[in-house]
């Protein structure tokens, strides 16, 4: 086991430093630069010159691969550099806006998972056949629904016409309700879909139809001896999720107009504030390594078979 | 057009209808109903977050939407007369040929942190305001121009003098960009300035907490007693506190103030105004008094480098259908280089005339005939010219794409692109990519058309010396124009010059403005006595709320 997480520290690694510098390399090649894009417009009124002096203060006019180290020595100091559009250290940026995604995300997911299984569950023990082509259908409609339009008419029917929850100065649960709405409808719908067909598939097999036989109810079947076996595939997909729980959070976060890394990420990518870009990169490939370390980790809890290591049979 | 004026005469004339009409009794009623009140918060719904409040980055709205709020200055300039009046300078005197101000100071006032604001304060401001701080990274402000140096005569006497000629700096004591900061905050990193808790001024309101990004909150400042001299309200604002709160999405700023969650918010669309004024909330439109909303030519591009095909695109623009097709009766449609409510500003319409005929007439001229695709050719090229939308313009995309349809009539493409915003800094830069440019600056002083046209400033034209290192072409004649009009100190003599400048610029068909940008807000009806500055930067000192 200790074997094992070490390789998978050694891992880590290895994908942190490949994703620092294949983000680092691609940000460089996009034409422009954030020093660019912030003074080169003309509400600041600078001179060639003056954008040549903050280049010089940033430390943009060094050669790349100078820029390079310093970049990298810098994360390794867990120092992120300033973010050039908001005028401030990028370090406590993140500080502020990771908490609120994170809520959101986690929030987010929670919802989603219970949406799914809910719906998975309706889909397989719904009694009429149409009213099960119904349900397995609703998935296909909510991953078509665009999250930003989603998102508008929760606000324009919620807040503003039936005016249940402000989005100015809601309380802290009120400003939570309608994002992670909008935030876990997109994402439940994969998982649903997923559960479905996996339920659908463990139901043909024969040791349900021995379970039935020995008189159990449908109900039963399903949550004892179906579900264990058709999450598995669930759970794979919901370590990918994490990216679009990631996505999703630009989205909604900027319709809501709430903080969180979502949003700076979309005006990071905008104005190519590449310092505060690294970092996001470098925070989501944590994010993924971890969660896919803790889905290894899961995995043979629900199926033992996979704690059998593969060469021991041979 | 600006609503403090009408606003202010409409409570005059009925205060004045309402005593000789009325019982004392009832007249009384009715002022106490215009009374002013105390308290409350203004929730103020904003587009964009704000990036550095170093005063002179005040040019972009988001900051000076705060920086108007927070800072004082030593003038303030009457919106409706656009002269100079007392601020935190008392009084001022300036020598014949506009090198030597001297201002003497109100005494009292202090910065929100205790510290006075006294010659000193000011005299480091403006040396940093002037000549930069390369250290820690501060730019020379754009409105300061032939800037030396300051003296301290004492402690509320200040003298600045300048190397050269310098006639636009009284007004330039007034804008935005030279609102009034502690030395404390100038004495940090100028990259750390998009912290508002760094930014200490002597104004009505303090900064009280920020949320990076999302919401920032001021409170009124209880002890400010040195409002302008000429403004009718002194002391403290009637507002207790401001909330400034992010909002990009423009459906959900319009719906938050509708549906009573927000007062007041900026940058409303022109096609969102009817809904609106339908449900009696206000909308406030104010000019920026500066060079028109407008696209400029790259003359280095051989394309656009013929004065004919210039004067040709001009004929064939119809600028009153743009402004009766896309914007309302707050975008006037432009009849000069410069706004109508412009200082300097001459009525040039007749060199802006919409003539189809005459547009192909030129074209035809220049050699450019229809080709098989109805799109002009002439030794093999086409007469095809790209342009980029500017995102802080209202509705610029529309506004090219409709100038597209207009020029296409007469065999000219105009491909509109929407480039993510580095390609379009880059390209913005190159005058073979670009052949023109939307552009636009508000300021209500002759120097704002140097400001937009001179090399070394936004350079528009992309002249040689200016953005573009590649650049050969350049218009010493013109440049000569924006050189006099920044360093003439006779104010007729500068007038006369400012005429010429615009004139000149539409003879050449360097430009052609469209119409005049104002910025528009909207409120809540229980709002009132929102004002503005001469470039439309609001300002909440006066604003009450009454009882909803």
């Amino acid at each position: 086991m200790t074997r094992l997480l070490v390789s998978r520290i050694g891992q880590a690694a290895i994908v942190l430093l490949l994703a620092f510098t294949a983000s680092f390399l691609l940000l460089q090649a996009l034409p422009g630069d954030a020093i660019l894009i912030k003074y080169q417009n003309p509400e600041m009124g600078l001179t060639p010159e003056q954008i040549a002096e903050i280049r010089v203060l940033y430390g943009a006019d060094a050669p790349i691969w100078v820029q390079y180290g310093n970049t990298l020595w810098n994360f390794l100091q867990g120092s992120f550099g300033y973010s050039v559009q908001a005028g401030v250290p990028v370090n406590p940026l993140l500080a502020t806006n990771l908490p609120p995604t994170l809520r959101l995300a986690s929030l987010g997911l929670v919802v989603a998972v219970i949406i799914a299984g809910a719906l998975a569950f309706a889909a397989t023990l719904a009694p009429f056949a149409w009213l099960r082509n119904l349900l397995q259908s609703l998935p296909a409609l909510m991953i078509s629904v665009p999250v930003f339009w989603l998102g508008i008419m929760l606000i324009q029917i919620f807040s503003f016409r039936l005016r249940l929850v402000p989005i100015i100065n809601p309380s802290e649960f009120q400003a939570l309700i309608l994002p992670v709405v909008t935030l876990s409808l997109p994402i439940a719908a994969p998982l649903a879909q997923i559960l479905i067909r996996s339920l659908d598939e463990v139901q043909t097999q024969p040791f349900v139809s021995v379970a039935r036989a020995k008189g159990a109810s449908r109900a039963w079947v399903l949550w004892r001896h179906v579900l264990r076996n058709a999450l598995l595939p669930v759970l794979t997909i919901a370590g990918v999720l994490f990216g679009e729980l990631l996505a999703g959070a630009v989205v909604t976060e900027t319709v809501f107009g709430i903080n969180g890394l979502g949003r700076i990420t979309e005006q990071a990518v905008s104005n190519q504030d590449t310092a505060v870009l690294q970092a996001i990169v470098i925070l989501a490939a944590v994010g993924f390594v971890l969660i896919n370390l803790l889905v290894d980790l899961v995995a043979p809890l629900i199926d033992p078979r996979l704690n059998t290591p593969i060469g021991a049979s041979a | 057009m600006s609503l403090i004026p009408s606003n202010a005469l409409r409570r005059k004339v009925q205060s004045t209808l309402a005593a000789v009409l009325l019982t004392g009794v009832s007249a009384m009623a009715v002022v106490a109903q215009e009374r002013p009140v105390q308290g409350g918060t203004l929730v103020y719904l904003e587009q964009q977050a704000h990036t550095n409040l170093y005063p002179p980055a005040g040019g972009f709205y988001p900051n000076s939407g705060i920086l108007n709020q927070i800072t004082d200055k030593l003038t303030w300039q009457n919106p409706e007369t656009l002269q100079n009046e007392p601020w935190i300078a008392e009084s001022w005197e300036i020598n014949a040929d506009a090198t030597e101000y001297t201002f003497k100071l109100r005494s009292g006032v202090t910065f929100s942190d205790g510290t006075p604001l006294d010659a000193a304060a000011v005299a480091r401001n403006f040396d940093t305001f002037g000549l930069g701080n390369k250290e820690l990274g501060y730019p020379v402000a754009e409105a300061i121009n032939n800037y030396d140096h300051s003296e301290v005569v004492d402690a509320q006497t200040i003298k600045f003098v300048f190397k050269k000629p310098a006639p636009g700096f009284l007004q330039a004591t007034s804008v935005i960009g030279s609102g009034i900061v502690a030395p404390s905050v100038l004495d940090q990193p100028y990259a750390e300035l998009g912290d508002a808790t760094k930014i200490i001024g002597s104004g009505a309101f303090v900064i009280e907490s920020e949320v990076l990004g999302q919401s920032l909150n001021l409170k009124v400042r209880e002890d400010y007693a040195w409002g302008p001299a000429n403004v009718d309200h002194q002391g403290r604002a009637y507002l207790d506190a401001i909330q400034y709160i992010v909002t990009p999405e423009d459906s959900v700023r319009i719906g938050a103030l509708l549906a009573g969650q927000a007062d007041i918010i900026r940058q409303i669309q022109a096609y969102d105004e009817p809904q609106v004024e339908a449900q009696s909330y206000t909308v406030l439109s104010a000019p920026t008094r500066g060079v028109n909303n407008n696209v400029s030519f790259r003359p280095e591009n051989p394309l656009v480098r013929d004065l004919k095909v210039r004067q040709a695109l001009t004929a064939a623009t119809n600028s009153a259908e743009i402004v009766s097709t896309l914007f309302s009766s707050h975008y006037p449609q432009a009849t000069s280089v410069i706004a109508s409510t412009a200082s300097g500003y001459v009525d040039l319409s007749e060199k802006l005339a919409f003539d189809l005929e005459k547009a192909k007439a030129l074209l035809d001229e220049a050699g450019w005939v229809p080709g098989a695709d109805g799109i002009r050719e002439k030794d093999g090229a086409k007469l095809e010219l790209n342009v980029y939308e500017s995102l802080p313009q209202p509705q610029n995309r529309a506004t090219l794409q409709l100038l597209s349809q207009q020029w296409g009539v007469v065999g000219v493409k105009l491909n509109v692109l929407a480039g993510d915003s580095g390609s379009a800094a880059t390209d913005n830069l190159d005058p073979l990519k670009t052949p023109l440019r939307p552009a636009m600056v508000g300021r209500a002083d002759p120097d704002v058309i140097k400001s937009n046209f001179f090399p070394t400033n936004r350079d528009s034209l992309l002249q040689k010396g200016g953005s573009n290192a590649n650049a050969t072409w350049e218009d010493p004649e013109l440049n000569a124009l924006l050189l006099s009009i920044a360093s003439e100190p006779n104010p007729e003599k500068r007038i006369a010059l400012t005429g010429d400048v615009q004139a000149y610029l539409l003879d050449q068909a360097y430009v052609i403005p469209i119409f005049e940008e104002p910025q528009v807000f909207a409120s809540a009806p229980y709002v009132h006595d929102v004002s503005f500055d001469a470039v439309a930067r609001p300002s909440f000192y006066n604003t009450w709320l009454s009882a909803r």
